[in-house]
């Protein structure tokens, strides 16, 4: 599943998007750095507000006004692209990186055919003809299991399901066999039964393509399930990242424990929490150490200093490769400040 | 679709019934005796009672109107009280000169309201954006005879460049399209650019520039198509307005239209061609926002649905 060597598909190296509104400058995405590699679904979980979308949408470079990238490094394949012109970057995407969103009811335009909304993209990408697009059309309406595809080419969107309608969005984003995939929150807006079938269907076209996955959700389900590595975000930080199995087993940061413990309902929304009290800071509030600190349990003075996300002290037994963290509790500074709290103690929080 | 028109054509019956009802009860409700009126003050009694009975105004009230009914659904208007001419023969001629200047405004309007409505949402809060929409609010509160006037001092008198007045020349078509168009193309423009800007915001417009589509043709194929949709309802009403609102602009260029028609029969006190007058002018009301309602629907249809 995890094929660590590669050089990634995509690498995002802090990332910076703010939006600059009259109440002042937000910083929805502050410093964000991830990977994706080839055959591999990165997921990213997080509270709404989190900075989950935004970090999508600049990867896309769909940003709107107010809203700025305004500092970073994003690679797809080690092509810079932050430095590409805004008519080269409309090359890349739905070409070489494609998105599907949460909502397949606003999604798709109304006024036109799926089947020209699927047309378009590989007319404009592969310069197809006429013909030669509506075969291609069949074919991918064919591959995401869209049943009579030659006829449903020819609905509006108003005419087909909401699963339907992703299947559509699905077809459109992989037509052109994209490197990387996003796909913010695919499966919210959907039935539970059709959740999972779109799931099984993204899961399916990326084992035939190898194309790296990132997915956004809520849902700690939807991690478990689809994703080889997780990074988790808070208040547009990433505060943990480690791959799948180490991070459900050992979650390491107090907000990831903290979502944790509200598993034991396999379908429960991050935002249904009650283990974590207290809400994300507004951006006005925002504290200048570790922005989890209010909510933290283990709080303590060295926290009033902002932490980095780094690879975990060896004084956790175990887990010297376990990802990144952004905590003091991880760090040698922990034990150095004689501080009383133990990491024991930590664990058991889990 | 079917079953839409069919409903939205019964919903006209009341319509109807009240616009030639109000056209009927304009000669019952004019001031005193309307034969008098009609016929002036030295008019004798034998005059005056040719007049009543030519009107029938010695019936009943219920009967002139079912009368009244009766002769408009042969397209029968009764006659002039001057001329003595069929007022459906003076209308017809006049009424495609209005319908000609009516197209001819619409013109303008539409297609200098969709350019500087598009023009503006596309750099909002720009420099153009702002120039735009203070032209549209001077456009709007310019009042129709003035800038005929004005127009026909600058271009016609002053440069020479056009016909002051007349029409059945295509040069005499400039001068009254732009008045008429001038206040609608301010309004399709305002209109334009909210919807314009509304869509933009829209999730498949996101959608189409995930795939690569290329900024001009976000904005011209897959945001315009879908902001058109209340535009055209504007279009549809502009027109109605444009037929009733013909009178100045006949008036200021000298067109024989319905306007004169109108206002000279009122100086005349000829009430049968005023009358006859506004039931064309108001039919012609309802069925062209009839019209615009089925054509809205389409456009709709597959919003709607949703
Ligand atoms: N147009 C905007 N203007 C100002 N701030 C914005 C705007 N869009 C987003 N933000 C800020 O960015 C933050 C992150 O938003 P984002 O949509 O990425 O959250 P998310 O993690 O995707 O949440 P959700 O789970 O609700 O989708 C928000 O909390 C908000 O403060
Ligand atoms: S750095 Fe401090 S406040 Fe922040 S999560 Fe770790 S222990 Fe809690
Ligand atoms: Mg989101």
């Amino acid at each position: 599943m995890t094929t660590k060597d590669h050089t990634p598909v995509l690498k995002v190296e802090n990332l910076q998007t703010s939006f600059f509104t009259y109440d002042g400058e937000v910083k929805a995405v502050d410093g964000v750095d991830f990977e994706v590699r080839e055959n591999e679904t990165l997921g990213i979980v997080g509270e709404s507000g989190s900075g989950k979308s935004i970090t999508s949408l600049s990867v896309m470079q769909l940003i709107q006004s107010p809203g700025e990238i305004i500092g970073g490094k994003i690679e797809l394949n080690g092509d810079d692209l932050l430095q590409k012109s805004k008519a080269q970057f409309a090359k890349y995407r739905g070409n070489r990186l494609s998105m599907i969103f949460q909502e397949p009811m606003t999604s798709l335009n109304p006024v036109f055919t799926v089947g020209h909304q699927v047309a378009e993209t590989v007319k404009i990408h592969k310069k197809m003809g006429k013909r030669e697009a509506h075969q291609e059309v069949i074919r991918m309406l064919k591959l995401v299991g869209i049943p009579a595809p030659e006829s449903r080419a020819k609905s509006y969107p108003h005419e087909l399901s909401g699963g339907m309608r992703q299947r559509v969005m699905i077809a459109m984003a992989l037509a052109c066999e994209p490197e990387l995939l996003i796909a913010d929150e695919p499966t919210t807006a959907l039935d539970v039964t059709i959740q999972a079938q779109i799931l099984e269907l993204i899961k399916r076209l990326q084992e035939s393509t190898g194309m790296a996955v990132m997915i956004i959700t809520h849902d700690l389900g939807v991690i478990a399930e689809t994703a080889d590595q997780v990074a988790v975000m808070y208040a547009g930080e990433v505060v943990e990242q480690a791959d799948v199995k180490t991070l459900f087993n050992r979650p390491l940061h107090p907000y990831t424990q903290g979502l944790m413990n509200s598993i034991p309902r396999h379908d429960v929304d991050v935002d249904e929490l009650e283990v974590i009290r207290g809400t994300v800071p507004s951006p006005a509030e925002m504290p200048s150490g570790c922005r989890f600190a209010q909510r933290c349990p283990y709080a303590s003075e060295i926290c009033n200093t902002h932490p980095s996300l780094a690879a975990p002290s060896n004084n956790i037994d175990g887990h010297t490769d376990a990802g990144a963290v952004r905590c003091w509790i991880y760090t040698d500074e922990w034990d150095a400040e004689g501080n009383p709290m133990k990491n024991e103690e930590v664990q058991q929080g889990s | 679709m079917h079953i839409f028109i069919i409903r939205r054509l019964l919903q006209l019956i009341p319509v109807i019934i009240g616009v030639t009802l109000v056209a009927f009860l304009i000669i019952q409700l004019i001031p005193g005796d309307a034969a008098q009126v009609m016929a002036g003050e030295a008019a004798s009694e034998e005059q005056l009672e040719q007049v009543r009975e030519n009107l029938g105004l010695n019936e009943p009230l219920y009967v002139q109107y079912g009368l009244f009914l009766a002769d408009l659904a042969q397209f029968d208007l009764g006659e002039s009280v001057r001329t003595g001419q069929p007022v459906m023969e003076l209308v017809a001629p006049r009424f495609w000169i209005t319908l000609e200047l009516a197209f001819w405004g619409l013109v303008v309007a539409v297609s200098v309201g969709l350019f500087l409505g598009i023009l503006a949402a596309n750099k909002q809060n720009s420099f153009r954006d702002f120039g735009t929409m203070a032209a549209a609010v001077i456009g709007l509160s310019m009042p129709n005879f003035w800038l005929g006037l004005m127009l026909m001092y600058v271009f016609a008198n002053q440069l020479g460049w056009l016909p002051t007045s007349g029409w059945g020349d295509w040069q005499q078509i400039f001068l009254p399209a732009i008045t008429m168009g001038t206040a609608g193309a301010a309004i399709i423009a305002r209109m334009t650019r909210s919807a314009m800007l509304e869509v933009i915001g829209e999730d498949y417009v996101r959608t189409a520039r995930a795939k690569g589509v290329k900024e001009r043709f976000v904005i011209y194929k897959h945001a315009l198509r879908n902001a058109l949709i209340p535009v055209v309802t504007v279009i549809g009403l502009q027109f109605g307005y444009f037929l009733s609102g013909a009178v100045l602009t006949e008036s200021v260029f000298s067109i024989n239209g319905l306007g004169r028609l109108v206002v000279d029969a009122i100086a005349q006190r000829d009430f049968p061609v005023v009358q006859g007058t506004v039931i064309v002018l108001a039919l012609t009301f309802v069925f062209v926002n009839f019209v615009v309602d089925v054509l809205y629907r389409v456009l709709n249809k597959r919003i709607e649905l949703n």
